[in-house]
C-alpha cells in the first residue's frame, strides 16, 4: 500500500506539471488553431469583397434535378439573401412553360444562413476574448468555455444540416410567395431552404379539393418535403398537392463551412477529453 | 416532487458551483439575483448597508441561465423571469422562492426588458425578448405565450441588445435595438400597443447602420433625454436621440473589451469591460465650453466628429474615476448599474463573476477626479462568495457523511464522489475521493449530522467500510436489486478514476470480481431494463471517460463488449432485442450501432437518419447518463411505468382527463418508489463533490404510522358518494347546495389531481355531470391504487421503528427550537426528540422539478431577526405572530388533554408524533391549494353560515374521519366546534395573504406542540387508566378526529356502538353516477343494503382506513 502511495505522489507531481503545460500553453494553442478555422469558416459567408453592406459579392447557382427537367431556377445569393430568383415550369400536362422572377426591389433573406454565420460569430466571439494574455486557472474553466463554444457550432451546423419542417399552410403564408413578379399562379407554392450543403428549392403544384369530395380531408403535418397528396387548408379553400419538384445545387462554400464546423467541433471535444484526464487533480482545487 | 415533500438539504462543507451569467438587483434593492451556468439561480439578501448573504438556491433550468429581468412591477409583485439556454423560461416569486409560471420555448434569448403601459394595456404587461433569433418577440409576462413580434422590413437580424426609452417631451415609448449586424432600429411602443393585440404587423420606425460589430448596450440618457450610449465591445459611442447623428467615438484600449454601460446622470457615463474595470466619464460639451471659455479652445482633445456636421452638441469624454475588480483580474465576469434616484436607495455597480463571487460598489452621488484632474479609484464596497457563506456558518452545512470522517483520522473531511440511496434497505452508499466506500443506515447519518447531543449515534454507527477496492476516486455506484429485483441483493457495483469496476457483496464486503477496462474514468454506470436480457442474464453497461462503452455480464464475470470508437460524449444508449444491437447515441447527434455478440461496429450514421434510428426503438432504452437534476431524473425513472398506467386510463368526459390521471400517476409512483424518507444526491455540472437532500414525505409518513394496513377499497369515497346521492334525492330543491357540499367532500381528494375551476352553475344538468365527473375521478384514482399491488407491502418493509424515527428527525427540523426554553425541554422529554445543531437548510418545491433550497445562513437574511435566538430555527418572524393567531383561534380541548392522560406514555408520544404531523400535512395542502378550489372552499364557508344545521363541508378538509364518524351516527348537527371552522378559515386567508408554506407549517406547529405541551404542565402524566366507557360515545367520536390514531381497543369499542352501516363498494357509485341522472338514484338505498351485506366484517374496524385513503387521496 505504501508503496503505491508512494509512486502516486511522483506521478501527481509529473501529472499535476503536464496538466500546468496544457492549461498555459496547449489550450493556447488549440484556442488559437480554433479561432484561425473558424475565421476562415465565417469568411466563407461573408464573400471576399464584401465588408460594407452594399458591395456584397453576388453569386449564380442554376438549380436542376438529374431525373427530370420540369423545374430549372437560377437563383442569386448575396451573402446571406436571395436577391434575384429566375424559375422556370413547365407543366406537366400541357407543356405550357412558366417563368417567374423575384420582384426587383425585394430580398429573401435565408434564415438558415444567417443564423449560421451569427453562431459562427458568437463563438468567435467567445474566443477572441481569451487571447495569449488570458491564463486559465482550473480545467473547468476550459470546459465550461469549450461547452459554450461547442453549443454555438453545434447550432450552426444544425441551423444548415436541418431544414424547418413546415406545414404547407406555413410555407402559403410565408412572405416568399409574395416576392414573385408577375404573382405566383394560386396553385403553385414556391420553398427554398438550405439542406447540408445544397441550396433547395421546391415547387408545389396544388389542385383544390371539391367542398363535397369522398375523400375523407386530413391536413398534412410539418415536413421539410411534402409528398403528393399531402393536403391542407388555405384560406376557405382545401387544398392538396399533385405534384412535386425539388431542384438543388451545391453551394460550395456552405461545404467548406460544415468541414469547419465538424473540424473545429472535434478539436474541441479533444481538448474537453485532454483536461477530462486530469479532471481528478483539479476539481478540488479552490477556484 | 410533491407538495407534501419536505425537503431537507445538507450542503457538506463546500458549496455548489455557481458559475454567474446573469445578475440584477431587485427594485427595492433588498435581493440580488443571479443566474448561473448550472442552471441555478441564486437569491442573495442585500442589507441596508450593503452586506450581501446568500439565501436560497433556486433550480429548475437544465441549461445555463442566459438573462433575468424583473417580470412584474415590482413594487406589487416581486417576480422575475428568467430565460436559460435550452429555451426554457421561468417566473419566480423572489420573496419565497416559489416558481410562478414557467415555458419552453424554442428560441433562445439573451435580453429581456419588461413593459408595462398600465392605462393601455391589460393584463400583466409584455416582456420584450430578442436574442437567437430575428427581431423581438412580445412574450405575455403572466402566462409566458408569445403574443406578437415587431417586425423588420429592412434587413431582418438577431438583435443584441435593446432598451426602452420613456420620453416625457415626445410621450411615446420607443424600443431602441442594435442588431447583431450593427443596425440600430426604432419601434413605437406605446402607439403600437393596440396593434399588436389585433396582430397586426409593426415594422420600425427608423433604422440606421452604426458601422460596429458586436453592440453590447444601448442606453438612454433619461435626464437630457437628448443623448444615446451604445457600447460596443471594440468602441462605445455616443448619439445624438434627435437624429441618431454620431457625437462622439472612443475605441477601446489594446486587448481591452467593453461589456456595458450606464448613463449615470446628464452627461455623465460609466463603461465597464470584459475583465472588470469600469470608468465614469464626464462628457464635456465642447460647443458650450468653447462659448464660455474661448481661450480653452485648443484643447489636445480636439478630434471632432467623424462626420462633421453642424456642431449642434459636441461633446468629449472625461475621465472622472476608475474602477477595478482586484483580485482575480482576468476572470470573465458581468456587472450591471442600477441607478435609483430615491432617497434611501444607493447608486450601486455590481459584478458577477465566474467564479461565484458578488462584488459591488458604492457609487457616490456626484463622482470627482482627484485635485490634479488624474481619475480617483472607487473602493470595492463589499464582496461576497457562496463558499463565505458556507465557512460563516459551518454548523449549517453539514454533510451526511461527515461523522465517519471524524472518527476516522478528524483532519479533513471526506469528498464525497458518488453517492447512491437504497430505499428497500434504508441504506446510503458513498464513494468518497479516496477510494473508499461507505454503507451506512441513511436516517441514523443524517440524523448524527442534523441533530445534536446524539453522541451515541456520532461515535459508533453502525456502517460498513468497503476498503482496498478502488485507490482512485469513486466515480459511480449502482445498486442492481434497486432497479431489478432478480438480481442478487447483495451486490454493489462501483467503478472508479482510474477505469476499475468492482463488484461487491455488502454483507460480507468482499470484493467479488474486478473489472479493468483501461478507458478512463468510469462516469456512469447503467442497468439494461429487465425485459432485455442477454442469456438469460440483465447486462451492467458502463460509460467511460473515452467516451467507450463496456457491457458487463455479472453472473459470467466477464466483459462482452466494449465499445471504443465515439469520438463524442455518448448520450443516450438503447438496446435493440430482436438483432441484439447496441445503439448509441453521442453528442454530435451521430449514432453508432455495435453488434453485441461478435462486438464490431454494424453501422454509423450521422445527421437525418442518425435521429430516425434512435427514435425508432423508444421502449428499449438503457438511460439516458447527462441529466443535470436528479430530481428529474427520478422522474425519468418512473415514466415507463407512469406512461403504462396512463395509456389505459384515457378516458372520462373531464376536461383534461389524461393529464390529470398522469399527474396523479406520477405521485402513486413517486411514492411507491421513495416511501415516507427518501436520500437524494444532487450532483451539480463541471464539479466532482454534490451535496444530499432529505426529502420526507408527510402523507406517507402520517399513514405509515396509522397502525391499520392499508386496503384495496376505500370506504371513505364510497360513502362520500352515497351520502351525496342520498341528500340529492332526499333534497331536490338544495341541490346546487348539495353539489357544492360534495365539491368539497371531494376538494381534499382532488387537491393535486385536479386543479379544474369551478363553476357555480346552477343549473342541474351540469351539476349532475359534475358530480359523474367527480366520482369518475375519485374511481380512476382508485383504480390506480389498487393496481398498485406492491405498494403495501413495500411500504410494510419500513419498519414502525425506522418510519417514527423518521417522524421525529421531520419534526426537529420543523420546530423552531430556542423560541422558548422551556417548550425545548418539554419536546426533548416528551415526544423524545432531539434539539437541531442549527438551524437547518429547508427545500421548498413548487412542483416536479422545481424546487428552492435554503443556504447556510439564510436565517441571518432576515435583518428584523433578533440575534437571542441565536440557535433557532426560526424561519421568519412572522412565524410567532401566526402562531399566536393560531394559537387564539384553537380551541381548548379538554377531551385531548383527557385523551393523554389516558394512555401510557410510548403511545402518548407516537401518537403526537402522528397528530402533529397529520395537522402539518393538512396545514401543507391547504397552503398549497390551487386557487379555484380555494375558492370553492370559502363558498363553502358561506353556505356554512346559512345552513348551520348540517355539518360543516369544511371539516372535510380539516379532519375526514370527523364526518365519517358523524355521518355513521346519522347525525346531522355539527358535533365539531366552530373553532376549526375559523382555524381552517385562519390558514386559508394566510394563504391568501401569501405566507409561505414552510412559515405556516411552522406556525402551525409551534402552536399546537404549545397547546399539548401545556396539557402536559397542568397534569403530569397519570398512567392510570380511567374508564373509556363512562364518557360516552359521542365524547369518543368527538376526541376521534383529534386523537384520530387512538389505540385499537378504543376504535373497536367506537365502531361497534356505530349502527353498522358498512361502506358501499365505489364500484358500483360510479356506475350510477356515470348515468348523469339524478333519477336513477332512486334505488340506491337498495344497493347499499346490498353491498353492505356483500362487504366483510373485517372492513368495519378498519375505521382509519377512511383516514388513510382519504389523505392519500388527497
Amino acid at each position: 500500500m505504501a508503496t503505491v502511495m508512494a509512486a502516486t505522489a511522483a506521478e501527481r507531481a509529473v501529472l499535476e506539471e503536464e496538466f500546468r503545460w496544457l492549461l498555459h500553453d496547449e489550450v493556447h494553442a488549440v484556442l488559437r488553431q480554433l479561432q484561425d478555422i473558424l475565421k476562415e469558416a465565417s469568411l466563407r459567408f461573408t464573400l471576399p469583397g464584401s465588408g460594407t453592406e452594399g458591395s456584397m459579392k453576388q453569386e449564380n447557382f442554376i438549380l436542376g434535378s438529374c431525373g427530370t427537367d420540369q423545374v430549372k431556377g437560377v437563383l442569386t445569393l448575396q451573402g446571406d439573401a436571395l436577391s434575384q430568383a429566375d424559375v422556370n415550369l413547365k407543366m406537366p400536362r400541357n407543356n405550357q412553360l412558366l417563368h417567374f422572377a423575384f420582384r426587383e426591389d425585394k430580398q429573401w433573406k435565408l434564415q438558415q444562413i444567417q443564423d449560421a454565420r451569427n453562431h459562427v460569430s458568437q463563438a468567435i466571439y467567445l474566443l477572441a476574448n481569451r487571447d495569449e494574455s488570458y491564463q486559465f486557472r482550473t480545467g473547468a474553466e476550459v470546459l465550461k468555455l469549450m461547452d459554450a463554444v461547442m453549443l454555438q457550432l453545434t447550432r450552426a451546423r444544425n441551423r444548415l444540416t436541418t431544414p424547418a419542417t413546415l406545414t404547407l399552410s406555413e410555407i402559403a403564408a410565408s412572405g416568399l410567395t409574395r416576392m414573385f413578379a408577375p404573382a405566383l399562379p394560386s396553385d403553385l407554392l414556391v420553398n427554398v431552404y438550405i439542406n447540408l450543403n445544397k441550396l433547395c428549392l421546391t415547387v408545389y403544384q396544388l389542385h383544390a379539393l371539391q367542398p363535397n369530395s369522398t375523400k375523407n380531408f386530413r391536413p398534412a403535418g410539418g415536413a421539410v418535403l411534402h409528398s403528393p397528396g399531402a393536403m391542407f387548408e388555405w384560406g376557405s379553400q382545401r387544398l392538396e398537392v399533385s405534384h412535386v419538384h425539388k431542384v438543388e445545387c451545391v453551394i460550395p462554400w456552405l461545404n467548406d463551412a460544415l468541414v469547419f464546423f465538424t473540424v473545429s467541433l472535434q478539436l474541441c471535444q479533444q481538448l474537453k477529453d485532454k483536461i477530462s484526464v486530469f479532471s481528478s487533480y483539479w476539481s478540488y482545487r479552490p477556484f | 416532487m410533491r407538495s407534501s415533500l419536505q425537503a431537507v438539504a445538507l450542503w457538506g462543507k463546500k458549496a455548489p458551483p455557481h458559475s454567474i451569467t446573469a445578475i440584477m438587483i431587485t427594485d427595492d434593492q433588498q435581493m440580488i439575483v443571479t443566474g448561473s451556468q448550472e442552471g441555478q439561480l441564486c437569491l442573495w439578501n442585500l442589507s441596508s448597508e450593503l452586506k450581501i448573504s446568500a439565501k436560497e438556491l433556486l433550480f429548475g433550468h437544465s441549461a445555463s441561465v442566459t438573462c433575468l429581468s424583473r417580470a412584474r412591477d415590482f413594487s406589487k409583485q416581486p417576480f422575475i423571469v428568467s430565460a436559460a439556454e435550452n429555451g426554457e423560461m421561468c417566473v419566480w416569486n423572489v420573496t419565497n422562492g416559489q416558481r410562478v409560471e414557467k415555458a419552453t420555448l424554442p428560441y433562445r434569448h439573451t435580453a429581456i426588458c419588461y413593459y408595462h403601459c398600465s392605462f393601455r394595456m391589460t393584463g400583466e404587461g409584455w416582456l420584450l425578448c430578442c436574442g437567437e433569433y430575428q427581431d423581438v418577440l412580445i412574450i405575455d409576462a403572466k402566462s409566458l405565450v408569445i403574443i406578437h413580434t415587431f417586425i423588420s422590413s429592412q434587413s431582418p437580424d438577431w438583435i443584441n441588445c435593446m432598451c426602452i426609452v420613456h420620453s416625457m417631451r415626445i410621450q411615446e415609448d420607443s424600443l431602441l435595438v442594435v442588431s447583431v449586424a450593427g443596425e440600430l432600429k426604432v419601434w413605437n411602443l406605446s402607439s403600437s400597443i393596440n396593434s399588436i393585440q389585433e396582430k397586426q404587423d409593426v415594422y420600425e420606425k427608423e433604422s440606421k447602420f452604426l458601422n460596429a460589430l458586436n453592440c453590447r448596450t444601448i442606453r438612454f440618457c433619461t435626464f437630457t433625454e437628448r443623448l444615446l450610449l451604445v457600447v460596443f465591445s471594440k468602441c462605445w459611442k455616443v448619439y445624438d436621440y434627435c437624429d441618431f447623428s454620431l457625437l462622439w467615438t472612443e475605441v477601446s484600449g489594446s486587448g481591452q473589451f467593453f461589456a456595458g454601460g450606464e448613463v449615470l446622470a446628464a452627461h455623465r457615463i460609466i463603461i465597464w469591460t470584459e475583465d472588470g474595470h469600469s470608468y465614469i466619464y464626464q462628457l464635456l460639451n465642447r460647443w458650450a465650453q468653447m462659448a464660455a471659455y474661448k481661450t480653452f479652445s485648443g484643447l489636445s482633445k480636439s478630434i471632432y466628429p467623424a462626420d462633421g456636421r453642424v456642431l449642434k452638441e459636441t461633446i468629449y469624454p472625461h475621465l472622472l474615476c476608475s474602477i477595478s475588480v482586484q483580485e482575480n483580474k482576468s476572470l470573465p465576469l458581468v456587472m450591471g448599474y442600477m441607478n435609483e434616484r430615491k432617497e434611501p436607495f444607493y447608486k450601486v455597480l455590481f459584478s458577477g463573476e465566474v467564479s461565484g463571487r458578488i462584488t459591488l460598489w458604492h457609487i457616490p452621488d456626484v463622482p470627482v477626479s482627484k485635485f490634479d484632474g488624474s481619475p480617483r479609484e472607487i473602493p470595492i464596497t463589499t464582496t461576497w462568495t457562496l463558499q463565505d457563506n458556507f465557512d460563516k456558518h459551518h454548523t449549517m452545512s453539514q454533510s451526511i457523511i461527515d461523522h465517519f470522517s471524524g472518527f476516522k483520522d478528524g483532519a479533513d473531511t471526506a469528498v464525497v464522489t458518488s453517492s447512491e440511496y437504497v430505499p428497500s434497505l434504508d441504506k446510503l452508499i458513498c464513494g468518497c475521493e479516496d477510494g473508499t466506500i461507505f454503507i451506512t443506515q441513511a436516517l441514523n447519518a443524517a440524523k448524527a449530522g442534523l441533530l445534536e447531543g446524539d453522541s451515541l449515534l456520532k461515535g459508533s454507527l453502525p456502517h460498513k467500510v468497503l476498503k482496498e477496492g478502488h485507490h482512485h476516486s469513486v466515480t459511480s455506484l449502482l445498486y442492481p436489486h434497486g432497479l431489478s429485483s432478480k438480481l442478487d441483493q447483495s451486490w454493489l457495483v462501483s467503478g472508479d478514476q482510474d477505469s476499475w469496476v468492482i463488484l461487491w457483496d455488502i454483507y460480507t464486503e468482499e470484493i467479488l470480481h474486478k473489472f479493468f477496462l483501461q478507458a478512463g474514468p468510469v462516469t456512469s454506470l447503467l442497468m439494461s431494463p429487465e425485459n432485455f436480457k442477454l442469456r438469460s442474464h440483465q447486462v451492467i453497461c458502463s460509460v467511460c471517460g473515452d467516451h467507450s462503452v463496456a457491457l458487463l455480464h455479472l453472473e459470467g464475470r466477464r466483459c462482452l463488449l466494449s465499445a471504443r470508437k465515439h469520438l463524442f460524449p455518448v448520450r443516450m444508449i438503447k438496446w435493440h432485442p430482436v438483432e441484439n444491437f447496441l445503439i448509441v447515441g453521442c453528442a454530435d447527434d451521430s449514432v453508432y450501432i455495435w453488434e453485441i455478440e461478435t462486438g464490431t461496429l454494424e453501422r454509423h450514421e450521422t445527421g437525418e437518419r442518425a435521429r430516425i434510428i434512435l427514435n425508432c426503438c423508444d421502449d428499449s432504452q438503457l438511460l439516458k447518463p447527462e441529466f443535470v437534476l436528479p430530481v428529474a431524473s427520478e422522474i425519468h425513472k418512473h415514466k415507463s411505468v407512469e406512461q403504462r398506467s396512463s395509456s389505459s386510463y384515457q378516458f372520462g368526459p373531464v376536461p383534461c382527463p389524461g393529464l390529470q390521471v398522469e399527474s396523479s400517476c406520477k405521485v402513486a409512483d413517486a411514492k411507491f418508489f421513495s416511501g415516507p424518507f427518501n436520500v437524494l444526491p444532487v450532483k451539480t455540472k463541471w464539479s466532482n463533490a454534490g451535496f444530499h437532500i432529505l426529502l420526507f414525505d408527510l402523507e406517507n409518513l402520517v399513514e405509515l404510522l396509522l397502525p391499520t394496513p392499508i386496503c384495496d377499497v376505500d370506504p371513505s369515497n364510497s360513502f362520500y358518494g352515497s351520502e351525496i346521492l342520498r341528500r340529492a334525492k332526499s333534497t331536490v330543491e338544495k341541490k346546487t347546495l348539495t353539489l357544492k357540499r360534495n365539491k368539497t367532500a371531494c376538494g381534499p381528494l382532488s387537491v393535486e389531481a385536479e386543479g379544474k375551476p369551478v363553476s357555480e352553475s346552477p343549473a342541474q344538468g351540469d351539476n349532475t355531470i359534475k358530480l359523474s365527473e367527480e366520482n369518475d375521478g375519485i374511481k380512476r384514482q382508485k383504480k390506480i391504487k389498487s393496481s398498485k399491488k406492491m405498494r403495501p407491502t413495500q411500504s410494510r418493509k419500513f419498519d414502525a421503528n425506522l418510519t417514527i424515527d423518521t417522524a421525529k428527525l421531520l419534526l426537529s427540523c420543523l420546530l423552531p427550537w430556542g423560541v422558548d426554553k422551556e417548550l425545548d425541554n418539554l419536546c426533548i422529554k416528551h415526544l423524545n426528540i432531539l434539539k437541531l445543531q442549527g438551524p437547518v437548510s429547508l427545500g421548498l418545491a413548487s412542483n416536479e422539478d422545481h424546487f428552492s433550497l435554503m443556504l447556510p445562513g439564510w436565517d441571518l437574511c432576515n435583518a428584523e431577526m433578533n440575534k437571542d435566538y441565536s440557535k433557532a430555527n426560526l424561519f421568519s418572524r412572522k412565524v410567532l405572530d401566526l402562531s399566536n393567531k393560531y394559537t387564539s383561534t384553537l380551541p381548548n380541548q379538554a377531551g385531548m388533554s383527557r385523551e393523554l392522560e389516558n394512555i401510557s406514555d410510548s403511545f402518548q408520544e407516537s401518537n403526537t408524533i402522528v397528530y402533529l404531523l397529520s395537522k402539518l400535512f393538512l396545514v401543507n395542502k391547504l397552503v398549497n391549494m390551487p386557487l379555484e378550489l380555494a375558492c370553492g372552499i370559502d363558498s363553502s364557508f358561506k353556505m356554512e353560515s346559512v345552513h348551520n344545521k348540517m355539518k360543516n363541508p369544511g371539516n372535510d378538509i380539516l379532519n375526514i374521519s370527523s364526518i365519517y364518524s358523524h355521518l355513521r351516527n346519522g347525525k346531522s348537527e355539527s358535533h365539531l366546534p366552530e373553532a376549526d371552522i375559523s382555524l381552517l378559515k385562519l390558514i386559508s386567508c394566510w394563504r391568501d395573504q401569501s405566507v409561505q408554506v414552510t412559515e405556516a407549517i411552522q406556525a402551525v406547529l409551534l402552536a399546537e406542540v404549545q397547546q399539548h405541551m401545556k396539557t402536559l404542565r397542568k397534569a403530569p402524566v397519570n398512567t392510570e387508566p380511567v374508564s373509556v366507557a363512562e364518557n360516552g360515545v359521542y365524547e369518543m367520536i368527538q376526541i376521534l378526529p383529534k386523537m384520530g390514531w387512538a389505540e385499537e381497543p378504543e376504535l373497536q369499542c367506537t365502531a361497534d356502538t356505530l349502527p353498522l352501516q358498512t361502506p358501499v363498494s365505489l364500484v358500483k357509485h360510479d356506475s350510477n353516477s356515470n348515468s348523469a341522472n339524478f333519477q336513477d338514484t332512486e334505488d340506491m338505498p337498495d344497493r347499499c343494503v346490498l353491498e353492505e351485506s356483500e362487504s366483510p366484517g373485517e372492513q368495519r374496524h378498519n375505521l382509519w382506513i377512511s383516514k388513510v385513503c382519504s389523505c392519500k387521496l388527497c
